[in-house]
This record gives C-alpha cells, sequence and structure tokens, in this order.
C-alpha cells in the first residue's frame, strides 16, 4: 500500500517488541488507579487553549473526574493565565458554580471571583481580597494564608497545561521535549475558529486513544464519509520520550459531488478534500513535501492527541473517569471565516468530520465490552498501529514503576 | 412564525418551515426525523439554489445576515448537514454504523450555528 518502500517502523524502535499486548489495562479498575495517581497526578495535561480566555477575568472551569477536582483557569489583569483548585478556603465550596458540567466559561469582572456562600473574594491571583465579617474568625485566622490552592501551569503554542503535582518532576519544556520543537511554530494562534464535540463513552481511556491512533480503521470505518482516503499509508514515525508522532498520506481524496466540491472551492477545510491555500509547516512535518501528504497525528503523553494538515488542525482528549468511562472530546479548528459563505463552507468540512467522528467513536464501547468477555487475554498489533505499541510500554513501565 | 422566503426561492418555500433551524443540533435532529425520499427532495431542490443563495448572504457582514436571507443561509447548512447522507451514504437519514448521534453533542464556543 505504501508509494514508497520503507523499512517497518518496529525494526527503528526494537525495544518496543512485536509481542501482543496484554488486554488488562483496558479493564483493570487497580491498573487504572495506578494510572491516575502515577500518571495522570503527575504529568503536564493540556486543558485549553490561550484564546478561551482572551481578556482580563476571563475563565475556564475544567472539570478533572479522575482527580475529583475541578479547575479555575483564569487570566489576571496583567495577562497571566494562573490555575487553582476550585474550592473556597473557608468551608469548601466551589467558588465558581460549574453550570456548564465538564466545562464552564466565563468573564470574572475586575478579575475578582466570589464564592456564593459566604461571599469570600479572591483575586486572578488567588489571594484572598475579602472575609465578609473578617473580625468574627479567630486571631488564628490569617487571609495572608488563605488564597485559593494554585495549580501548576505554563504554556506551549497557546495550549494551557497543568500539572497536579505540588512539585512537579519536570517542567512542560522538559516534559515535551522533542515534541516541542516537532511542531512548534505552526500556526495554531491563526486558526482558531473552534467547532467542539464531547461525549461520555463507556470505555477505558485508552480504548479511545488507540481508535484515533492508527489509519489502519480508515478504508473500513470510513467507508461513509472518507471514501477517497482508502488508499493510504502511514511514514515519519517519530517516537519522542513518551510523546510520538506519525503521518498519514493518501492517494486520492474524496470523489468530488455537488455539495462537497461547492464547499472546497469556497473554502477548502477537510482532510479528504484538496486544500488550495498555500501554506508553511514545521520542517519536519510532511519533512519532504510530498503531495499526497494529509496531516500528521501526534500524541501529547497522555491523552491528547493533535492533528495538524494544512489550514486546518483537529485535536481529541481522552479523560479518565473509571476503569470503563472516559469523557471524549473533538475539537475542530479553521482560520476564522471572513465571509458568510466561508462559514457555510467550514461548516460543510466540520460536518463530515463530525460524521466520521461518529464512525470512529463507534467501535469504543463494542471493544471494551467484547473485551471484558475475557475470551481474549491480548491484542495483535501490526507496524501501522506502532503509536498504540508505545503507549502500551510507556504507560505499562509507569504503573509498574515506583 | 411562520418562515416566508424571498418570491424567486418560491420552490424552496414547502421546505421552510423544516429546514431554516438556527442550530446543528436542531438541524440533525431534523435530518435523523427525515425518510430517505425527504432528505433526497429536499437535497435536489437546495442544491439548484445554492449559488444564489450564498451569493446572497455574503452581501452581509459575517454574522449579521437579516431577514429572508437569515432564513436561506439557514437552509444552505441544513443543505451541509444532510449532503453527506445524500452523496455517501445513499440516503440513510443516520450516519451508518456510527456512535449514537444524540450521545455527541456539540459546543461551538455558544455560537448558533
Amino acid at each position: 500500500m505504501s508509494a514508497v518502500p520503507r523499512t517497518s517502523f518496529l525494526s527503528r524502535y526494537p525495544e518496543l517488541g512485536t509481542a501482543p499486548i496484554p488486554v488488562r489495562p483496558y479493564l483493570s479498575n487497580d491498573y487504572y488507579a495506578a494510572e491516575v495517581e502515577k500518571i495522570f497526578k503527575r504529568d503536564w495535561l493540556c486543558v485549553g487553549r490561550v484564546e478561551e480566555i482572551p481578556k482580563p477575568g476571563d475563565f475556564k472551569v475544567k472539570r478533572l473526574e479522575f482527580a475529583h477536582t475541578s479547575v479555575i483557569l483564569i487570566r489576571a489583569k496583567e495577562g497571566s493565565i494562573n490555575a487553582f483548585h476550585n474550592v473556597c478556603r473557608h468551608r469548601g465550596n466551589k467558588v465558581i458554580t460549574e453550570t456548564g458540567g465538564d466545562e464552564t466559561t466565563g468573564n470574572k469582572k475586575a478579575a475578582v471571583m466570589s464564592c456564593r456562600f459566604h461571599g469570600w473574594v479572591y483575586s486572578a491571583k488567588g489571594e484572598l481580597l475579602q472575609v465578609p465579617h473578617e473580625n468574627k474568625f479567630p486571631p488564628c485566622f490569617n487571609k495572608s494564608e488563605n488564597g485559593l490552592v494554585p495549580i501548576h501551569v505554563d504554556v506551549w503554542e497557546g495550549f494551557i497545561c497543568i500539572n497536579l503535582a505540588q512539585r512537579p518532576s519536570r517542567t512542560l519544556p522538559e516534559f515535551l521535549g522533542g515534541l516541542s520543537e516537532h511542531l512548534g511554530g505552526y500556526p495554531f494562534h491563526t486558526m482558531t475558529h473552534v467547532h467542539t464535540y464531547y461525549a461520555h463513552i463507556n470505555c477505558n481511556w485508552k480504548i479511545g486513544m488507540d481508535a484515533f491512533s492508527e489509519a489502519y480503521h480508515v478504508p473500513t470505518i470510513h467507508a461513509g464519509s472518507f471514501p477517497g482516503l482508502t488508499d493510504y499509508w502511514q511514514d515519519d514515525c517519530e517516537l519522542y520520550g513518551e510523546h510520538r508522532s506519525i503521518a498519514f498520506y493518501s492517494r486520492d481524496m474524496n470523489p468530488p459531488t455537488p455539495v462537497g466540491t461547492a464547499a472546497n472551492n469556497i473554502f477548502g477545510a477537510s482532510i479528504a478534500l484538496k486544500r488550495s491555500e498555500p501554506f508553511q509547516l514545521p520542517k519536519t512535518v510532511n519533512p519532504q513535501r510530498h503531495k499526497n501528504w494529509g496531516f500528521e497525528q501526534t500524541t501529547m503523553f497522555p491523552n491528547f492527541l493533535i492533528h495538524v494538515a494544512e489550514g486546518l488542525w483537529f485535536t481529541h482528549q481522552f479523560w479518565p473517569v473509571a476503569q470503563n468511562k472516559c469523557l471524549w472530546e473533538g475539537k475542530y479548528y479553521t482560520r476564522k471565516p471572513l465571509t458568510n459563505s466561508e462559514r457555510w463552507a467550514q461548516h460543510y468540512a466540520v460536518i463530515l468530520q463530525r460524521n466520521a467522528w461518529l464512525e470512529d467513536t463507534a467501535t469504543m464501547e463494542d471493544t471494551q465490552d467484547a473485551l471484558l468477555s475475557g475470551a481474549v487475554q491480548e491484542i495483535h498489533l501490526q507496524d501501522d498501529e506502532i503509536m498504540l505499541r508505545h503507549a502500551f510500554h510507556i504507560i505499562n513501565a509507569r504503573v509498574e514503576g515506583a | 412564525m411562520s418562515i416566508t422566503l424571498p418570491t424567486e426561492f418560491a420552490e424552496l418555500q414547502p421546505f421552510a418551515e423544516r429546514w431554516a433551524r438556527a442550530t446543528e443540533y436542531e438541524r440533525a435532529a431534523e435530518r435523523r426525523g427525515c425518510t430517505s425520499a425527504q432528505l433526497r427532495s429536499f437535497y435536489d431542490v437546495a442544491i439548484k439554489h445554492l449559488p444564489q443563495i450564498l451569493a446572497r448572504v455574503d452581501r452581509h457582514p459575517l454574522n449579521e445576515i437579516q431577514g429572508e436571507d437569515l432564513h436561506l443561509f439557514r437552509i444552505a447548512l441544513s443543505l451541509a448537514e444532510i449532503a453527506p447522507h445524500v452523496e455517501f451514504y445513499d440516503c440513510d437519514p443516520h450516519v451508518p454504523f456510527a456512535f449514537r448521534e444524540d450521545r455527541m453533542l456539540g459546543f461551538h464556543s455558544g455560537r448558533a450555528d
């Protein structure tokens, strides 16, 4: 299927082996608990984009079910983005009520947050500014020691990342390593018109990650929405510590159709249709500048997939909720439309991608259910599924480690 | 409130009540409630008028379409919603072999598109 014969990915990474992968990591409650403690509570996690909270006082509250917490991300007056546990220092009420469920966004006037319960007021830097009837608290209570509990936060290429550890073992740049250079310079910030989808799926978070981490499924799963992408190949696989990246190439695009062509002639915003606007990619993405290159799919360990293409990019994120439950978020980004017809054309591309994601997510609960039967103890991965194999090795080493 | 289209789009008038919907969520729900024949007949009429609709909406600033043209724009968005079903899924009103559609929710920064 490949245009140019290449050596196998696995021969470049012999440490990954070729053996089948056990199914226990998808099913075991103990394994899940270890992932939460040893990975999700220790590593950097992407929780948003800077464009979501552009102005002072803008906030986003992100529920993190696995940690039984919700995180306030808020932009302070001087522009910095700060992160706190959403817990009032008085009696522990949520300072910002989560009216939006998994994500709540809004703006706090004057960049201060006021707890609804008794009116304690905090600055966007977390300082406790006001306590009604402060003089009735005993002398041992000190306002300056009772700011919001901070969470480590840093930004890379506009992605807001947090680390729940009290003392992260690595900075965000150290954590990202070579990944930072690989995707660094991709103009994420110029394509901020976002369509967001989400679903609560009854499967392990890794079942979801796996389904989006290979292109082997494209001819079968996407026969409906991407009939033109069946003659594909994968290349440019690189492992960056815990992170990984691989490219998708396709000989053809979707066949011309009246609406598809009308949309694409106005604005090419689909991975299944040609994009015409000239586009500058980072030098390690499509390094040969091959005309059949479709997109790069990069995993920021542990749970974030970034797909970059020419003129569009999209992400998937799977948040663990239980060993057999996760929250999926899919976000599709283009540049802002300039005209109403561009808005229409982009919408067509998004609808087609949404339908492809419905095709992707269709398998996830079935896979979880079927593995639960116990009928099989291991799964088999081919060379193009190296991203899954790498993920297993990295996660397993962490779970089994100290 | 009844939806009235400009006279030159009279052919689309029978489809206006169903398809001039403000949000993707509503348009997708309408699509799932249709028969294959209903999708096909809407598609066949709407595709003829698509170029004129897009030309008209571009006379308005982005996201500021008013009046009858807003109805037309929403009908064009409905055409985008059903296009894969007519062009790729053999007029199946649902996405074939898919996750249950009403369990996947959209949230587009509060935009009504």
